[in-house]
């Protein structure tokens, strides 16, 4: 089952014909599939014209239709897009029409401007099973029954966590969906706790050990957190050991004491110049001037 | 209020087991050259917030070496009795190299205390050397030009003024806040170059492609073009019959002309015959000229003729179709066709391409989260510079208010009048006001600098500092007259401070014996 989005943009033919080889090859595989909004059926679009080997089968229709697999007692219904974007709730209102014992829902989108729908809506109209897609993020909406499969692997640095496929079975005694992981790295948002006492060489060490523990294969955005000692500068250009950062953002804060600060320059500008930030929050833009403009005035002092 | 109570110099410079008590009020420390005072001073100024040795080529002439002791080196030390918040504490240093240590015990109730941890810095109230040295202790103004002493005057005024701190460089701040927003905005410029850069990447990757659809879209007019000529020409084959019409309506010389050549040797005869006929033919004067405008025109229809062969000789579409299928001479229809149809789909594989190259520059725009961090930190120097100089601007607005009223009350007793205030305008220009007069600081003599530099530190030890500190003042009455001298001692006497006053003269003295200045003495 192939939700929609096989190809982020419109495909070439010779990329059809590459993924028509290789699901051709399956000798013992069913192959349904439908478009989704990214390689949603363009006027000029392949998908229209293209033969698909004997065993692949792709909904092409607008409306929800409805393929069978004879050898397998099985209906499949699901529909293409023809554009971007479709809000009308199409998947609520499906009527069964065929002879089958097992009924799968191919569906793509779910959010608000593809194809909404409410789970129970969908899940009272009788299937055995929905396969969803759209969504990249793994994810069951209910148990064994209506499951986000996600990307194959992770797509961009935002897509985290574990990427694979769904594996299921269905027979007399119901369906069973399992995730089967088969990404082969995963993008991981890593939070690096700073302590005030870290200089940069430290800090790389701790992010190659942190890096080594999740796995080298896998790509980080990394986070940085905490206090860091107000005199160390980052030089966030030289962290990436094993050239598998994708970003490092500093959000540190420095680690001025600032009610020490406000007691020893009570009168003077530095005081009335902590004074007038208040309280401001710790991850707000006044919080940063604050500690910019204290930085400056400690390191431009005479004396 | 902080009193020093004694000073236990263990070894220090030419010192070594030297008392000296020191009492309330004013207290004269009398002592010839070399006897010894700055070395007093350093003492009490090391006791309070340490010696540090400096490191490299600096440690030969700093006060470390300085005071080192003449005799047993590694006996470098020192006590310190004081009164602070009305408790008695007691203060030991060590300060050579190998014992170095400070230790601090609170005599009122016997707790030790630790000066690492910063208990003296609290006690101390947050006061660092340097703001001492810029208030609390008054030497003389060492500068050797009165100009160059008005601008060090002002010089010192504008940091208190601004910052409320000698310590404090508002302006080299702000500098630093700029040079960091500069950087910030090079690495910003640099991001969107760089995203730039990709864009005209993908921009030229489909320049490229939308080249080759257009060079498709000219092989296929092409064959387009052939096929249809090909189609027009097999039409014609199966009219033949029909066709022996119009050649009749052809031209008589196209149709007798033989295929190679371009001009008819009949038409060429034709033409010079009627030449040599009109020249016969015609009467006398007339002849010539009609000849003439007959070879003319001959000549005019040979060129036009030569022309015309060469115009069809030249670029047909057999001869671009010859480029396209070089090695057969008249290509099968079957195969042209064969070759439209696989251009066509090579044509709509590149436009799927084009497409999607455009719907990836679209989705280029957004920007990613260390650019907004950089925008984000941009944002925030940009307010650090704005709020610092807010700040200073309101902290000028209230000082120089109380600065000046402060400072002017001080002029006005040590002048005994003359000089009723100390004015200093936005631009902190400072002036004196007396006898209804306004007399720039750049006019007035050495003396009376010396005196508005004294009355400034101790309006700035009043107001910026709550705890009231020991002030002490060294030979700073060298250019004072009698009379002001005088007034200047009631004043202090009265101000309620402790005050050390370091003096290698006896005048000090006399004036205060004359007028009954309370004091006490201790000799060098």
């Amino acid at each position: 089952m192939i939700a929609g989005d096989l190809f982020h943009r419109q495909p070439l033919l010779r990329e059809l014909k590459e993924v028509d080889y290789l699901l051709g090859s399956l000798s013992r595989t069913q192959v349904v599939l439908a478009a989704g909004n990214h390689d949603y059926i363009k006027k000029n679009s392949y998908y229209r014209t293209f033969v698909w080997s004997s065993n692949v089968h792709m909904i092409l229709s607008s409306e929800i239709s409805c393929i069978e697999l004879e050898e397998l007692d099985t209906a499949v219904y699901g529909l293409s897009y023809y554009e971007k974007e479709k809000s009308e709730p199409l998947y609520e209102k499906i009527r069964l029409r065929d002879n089958c014992r097992y009924r799968i829902l191919l569906a793509h989108g779910g959010d608000e401007k593809h194809l909404p729908f409410r789970k129970g809506a969908v899940e009272s109209a009788g299937f055995d099973y929905v396969a969803l897609g759209h969504i990249h993020k793994p994810q069951e909406l209910i148990q064994n029954r209506m499951v986000y499969a996600g990307a194959l692997e992770p797509i961009d640095k935002n897509d985290t966590g574990r990427h694979g496929l769904v594996k299921g079975s269905l027979n007399e005694s119901g369906c069973k969906a399992e995730f089967v992981p088969a990404a082969s790295r995963e993008y991981i948002h890593m939070e690096i706790e700073v302590s005030e006492n870290m200089a940069g060489y430290a800090l790389r060490t701790l992010i190659e050990q942190e890096i080594q523990k999740c796995g080298v294969q896998n790509l980080y955005r990394i986070t940085l957190k905490g206090f860091k000692d107000p005199e160390v500068q980052f030089d966030l250009y030289h962290m990436d050991t094993f050239g598998n950062i994708v970003g490092i953002v500093d959000d540190t804060i420095p680690a001025f004491d600032f009610l020490r600060l406000l007691a020893a320059n009570r009168d003077n500008l530095m005081g009335k110049y902590i004074e007038r930030f208040g309280d401001a929050e710790p991850d707000s833009v006044e919080y940063q001037a604050l500690c910019e403009g204290v930085r400056a005035l400690l390191e431009t002092k005479r004396g | 209020m902080m009193r020093l109570l004694e000073l236990d110099i263990k070894n220090f410079g030419k010192f070594h087991d030297r008392n000296i008590e020191l009492y309330d009020g004013l207290h004269l420390v009398y002592g010839e050259n070399e006897s010894g005072k700055s070395t007093l001073h350093a003492f009490i100024k090391a006791m309070l917030f340490g010696l540090e040795r400096k490191r490299g080529r600096g440690s030969a002439n700093d006060t470390f070496s300085k005071y080192e002791p003449w005799d047993n080196e590694n006996y470098y030390a020192g006590g310190l009795q004081f009164e602070c918040g009305g408790k008695h504490f007691s203060l030991q240093r060590n300060f050579d190299k190998y014992s170095k240590k400070a230790s601090l015990t609170c005599m009122t109730d016997g707790e030790q205390m630790s000066v690492e941890n910063g208990d003296l810095d609290m006690l101390l109230d947050g006061l660092s050397l340097p703001s001492y040295e810029n208030t609390l202790y008054i030497g003389q103004l060492h500068a050797p030009a009165s100009q160059e002493l008005a601008s060090e005057l002002k010089n010192y005024a504008a940091s208190y003024y601004v910052a409320g701190d000698s310590e404090i460089n508002l302006a080299a701040a702000i500098d630093n806040l700029l040079a960091k927003k500069k950087a910030v905005d090079r690495e910003i410029k640099k991001a969107l170059l760089e995203k730039q850069k990709k864009r005209e990447s993908i921009e030229q990757e489909a320049s490229y492609v939308w080249r080759d659809i257009h060079h498709i879209d000219d092989k296929i007019e092409t064959i387009k073009r052939e096929l249809e000529l090909r189609e027009m020409k097999d039409e014609e084959g199966a009219q033949e019959d029909e066709l022996e019409n119009e050649w009749v309506k052809k031209r008589f010389t196209d149709a007798l002309r033989p295929a190679k050549w371009r001009i008819h040797p009949f038409e060429i005869i034709g033409i010079l015959a009627v030449i040599v006929l009109a020249f016969v033919l015609l009467p006398n004067p007339w002849n010539s000229f009609v000849t003439v405008v007959v070879a003319l025109l001959g000549a005019i229809y040979i060129w036009n003729r030569v022309k015309i062969g060469k115009r069809s000789g030249g670029i047909g579409a057999e001869e671009i179709l010859e480029e396209l299928i070089p090695e057969e001479e008249l290509v099968s229809t079957n195969k042209l066709i064969w070759e439209r149809e696989h251009l066509t789909q090579e044509r709509k594989e590149k436009q799927i391409e084009y497409d999607n190259l455009q719907e990836q520059l679209q989705e280029q725009d957004e920007l990613g989260d260390e650019y907004q961090k950089m925008d984000r930190e941009r944002d925030a120097l940009q307010l650090a510079v704005k709020q610092l100089e807010d700040t200073s601007s309101d902290m000028q607005k209230q000082l120089t208010g109380l600065l000046n009223q402060k400072a002017s009350e001080i002029i006005e007793v040590i002048t005994s009048g003359k000089y009723k205030r100390l004015v200093a305008d936005v631009n902190l220009h400072m002036s004196l006001v007396g006898e209804g007069r306004l007399v720039a600081m750049e006019q007035v003599s050495q003396g009376t600098l010396e005196q508005i530099y004294f009355a400034l530190r101790m309006a700035v030890a009043e107001i910026l500092y709550h705890e009231e500190y020991p002030v002490i003042l060294d030979d700073t009455f060298a250019f004072y007259d009698d009379a002001r001298l005088k007034e200047t001692l009631k004043w202090l006497a009265g101000s309620g401070r402790q005050v050390i006053l370091l003096s290698c003269q006896k005048r000090e003295e006399e004036i205060m014996k004359r007028n009954g200045i309370h004091y006490a003495k201790t000799v060098l």
